[in-house]
């Protein structure tokens, strides 16, 4: 059986799994680094420590 | 790491995660907002923020007029 062929419990590929996953991480660093931007500025307003 | 989207279906998790962080985000930012020193709407309230970092006579007998 071709691993290709939809087959896995969510209905993806493994390539389609791979895209996504690579999308995912991308937009997962993205939102992280405006967090923490928006942390940092924060502290500087009025740091909680 | 990737194989996690064999398991999980894509459209069911990204739904279930902005929920998540959108209910967590706004829980935050009302608790921040109820709060004295992290409302940034009003900003501190002179007698609370007073009463907070000194507790001189003058501010007391200011308060009980």
């Amino acid at each position: 059986m071709n691993d290709d062929k939809r087959s896995s419990l969510s209905g993806l590929s493994e390539t389609e799994a791979r895209q996504f996953h690579r999308i995912f991480v991308t937009s997962f660093l993205v939102f992280t680094a405006i967090a923490v931007v928006a942390h940092i500025l924060v502290w500087q307003w009025r740091p909680w420590l | 790491m990737w194989r996690i989207w064999m398991l999980f279906d894509p459209r069911r998790a990204l739904v279930a995660l902005f929920i998540f962080l959108f209910v967590l985000a706004l829980v935050i930012h009302f608790i921040l907002l109820s709060t004295d020193r992290f409302n940034w709407l009003k900003g501190p309230h002179p007698a609370t923020a007073a009463a907070q970092t000194t507790n001189l006579p003058a501010t007391v007998a200011s308060n009980s007029k």
